[in-house]
């Protein structure tokens, strides 16, 4: 069984039904799915547990509807756990993960910024890549936001002018 | 915090690279207490941008992001990408990829040198680096053409072939570098203008390292072994043996050390890829639509682990291109290292991790209580970190 299957395993047999569409994608790719009131055992887990000590990034995207996270966390720097989650658009609120791993912070905020997730819990949302005078509910990487409007918000210098 | 606390802010102004920062310091005599992050002054939402284009726009867009390793960029999105159509590159293609590069990371590591020689106000160092920097731009310029955007990346391969005269010269090249960085390292390690500005400056524990997610030289600095050439092999780096250089000083001096052997051991990688590069295509032709897929794919970058997160929906452009930056995530690790330390060696740390150090272009410094700000400039903190250490 290669360390793949057995983190795979592992995490099934863990989290049972909780934890959807887990699969090796490739060799030292896992990706899976999870409701976000599980997200955070389960990161708690990996880390704890299955040595999953490095994140590398949170991935935010738009998917109409409701917006994805994805956490990537990675095993002995070799196998990257993806694991999704979805959250509404109208109310994007989830449970930071600063307290499991540091470095999320800056990737939280990041996330708050261009798509507007609300990390509860996280000391600092302050604007990490957009301008202060940014005007407030816009979220550049969300799809109804066009480039002409990011272009027009540009060209008058953002909300104060 | 008390009243005699003063914030001084470094930064944003940043005229060429990729990442501005602004670090404001909290500050208690001559010690750092508290250190604040804020980026994004150039911002240029190549992420939004990547969506609006095709995949193959979005291959210049990638080589863009970074000035410095332009390479590293568009190796992670090709190699994304063809992961998503399902397209192997030829092998002759995989192991050019890791010519170039290695030359970049030669590059990269040599500017690096020479700016923390600068920081510590070890100027001749500055310059006799920088001299030999230009042999490994002259091979950049022989292999791709280019100084900095070398285009050599393609989806499904690579643009340019390389012949036995660019062959000779590359060697010939490397061993010039190889004799001078070989003395450079020997020089380092005895040198008091170097010793005495680095050796315990911006400690970096091991357990603090992967705590706070540091990635590249920086971790490898504090003793721990992770390389994604080695760990999460990718181009041709699985067929090539190589030692992941590690030092476990933890401090400035630590990783200058790592930088300099790890020059040493890319020159032995593109021999070795040299030797055994097979004949054959250098690319194979794609279509420009892609089904719905996603992809992870990551590279280790001069500066680190770099990652891109691509999701394709069926048309000719991305639904979402994710990119992290090795900066980024060395970030908290730098806030650790500063706070505890010295204002003298803001600059030295700082540099430590290798970010786009331009952004320190300007320093505010605010007293609360008579609140009052000064400007600074890079020059005059740097002038003020080699006179305080001048008078200890």
């Amino acid at each position: 069984m290669s360390k793949e299957e057995e983190i795979l395993e592992k995490i099934k047999g863990k989290f049972g039904n909780n934890i959807k569409d887990i699969t090796i994608k490739r060799s030292r790719r896992i990706f899976a799915e999870t409701d976000m009131k599980y997200l955070k055992e389960i990161l708690r887990y990996a880390k704890d547990e299955l040595g999953f000590d490095h994140i590398s990034t949170i991935t935010g995207e738009d998917l109409g509807e409701e917006l994805e996270l994805i956490y990537h966390i990675a095993y002995q720097n070799a196998i990257e756990l993806s694991i999704k989650t979805k959250i509404p658009k109208e109310n994007p609120r989830i449970a930071t993960i600063v307290d499991l791993y540091p470095p999320a912070g800056i990737y939280e905020r990041e996330v708050h910024d261009l798509l507007g997730v609300v990390f509860e819990g996280n000391p600092d949302l302050s604007p990490l890549l957009l301008p202060d005078n940014w005007p407030k509910g816009v979220y550049p990487l969300r799809k109804d936001v066009s480039l002409e409007e990011i272009k027009e918000i540009i060209e008058k210098g953002g909300e104060k002018g | 915090m008390s009243g005699s606390t003063i914030k001084v802010i470094i930064g944003p102004q940043h005229p060429a690279l990729k990442e501005p920062e602004r670090f404001i310091l909290e500050t208690e005599g001559e010690y750092v207490v508290d250190v604040k992050v804020r980026i994004g002054y150039i911002h240029r939402g190549i992420e939004k941008a990547m969506e609006n284009r095709t995949y193959l726009q979005g291959l210049y867009l990638s080589e863009r992001v970074c000035g410095i390793c332009s390479d590293a960029h568009t190796t992670c999105y090709v190699q994304g990408v063809e992961e998503l159509l399902g397209v192997e590159p030829p092998p002759r293609s995989r192991f050019i990829r890791v010519v170039v590069a290695e030359l970049e990371r030669i590059h990269s590591h040599l500017l690096w040198l020479g700016i923390a020689a600068h920081e510590i106000g070890f100027d001749t160092l500055f310059m006799y680096v920088w001299r030999d920097r230009e042999v490994v731009m002259d091979l950049l310029e022989i292999v791709s053409g280019n100084r900095v955007h070398y285009a050599t990346n393609t989806i499904g391969g690579v643009r340019r072939d390389l012949n036995d005269e660019k062959i000779h010269k590359i060697l010939k090249g490397l061993k010039t570098l190889e004799d001078r960085v070989k003395e450079y390292l020997r020089m380092i390690q005895k040198e008091q203008t170097v010793l005495k500005r680095t050796v315990n400056v911006g400690i970096l524990s091991k357990s603090d390292a992967i705590k706070y997610g540091a990635v590249g030289p920086t971790i490898r600095a504090s003793g721990v072994k992770r390389d994604v050439r080695a760990d999460d092999p990718y181009a041709a780096y699985d067929e090539i043996p190589f030692n992941v250089v590690v030092e476990d000083g933890c401090d400035c001096l630590a990783r200058i050390m790592v930088r300099g052997r790890e020059v040493l051991e890319s020159i032995h990688i593109i021999r070795e890829a040299l030797k055994k590069m097979p004949g054959g295509e250098i690319r194979v032709r794609v279509k420009p639509r892609i089904p719905p897929a996603e992809a992870l794919s990551r590279v280790e970058a001069p500066r680190g682990e770099l990652l891109y997160y691509i999701r394709s929906n069926g048309t000719d452009k991305p639904e979402r291109c994710k990119i992290r930056t090795p900066t980024l995530a060395n970030i908290p690790s730098l806030c650790k290292m500063l706070v505890g330390g010295y204002i003298a060696d803001v600059p030295i740390v700082l540099a430590g991790i290798d970010p786009c150090f331009a952004c320190m272009d300007r320093v505010l410094v605010i007293d609360r209580e008579k609140k009052e700000a000064k400007v600074w400039t890079l020059d005059m903190l740097r002038r003020y970190g080699r006179e305080w250490y001048r008078k200890r």
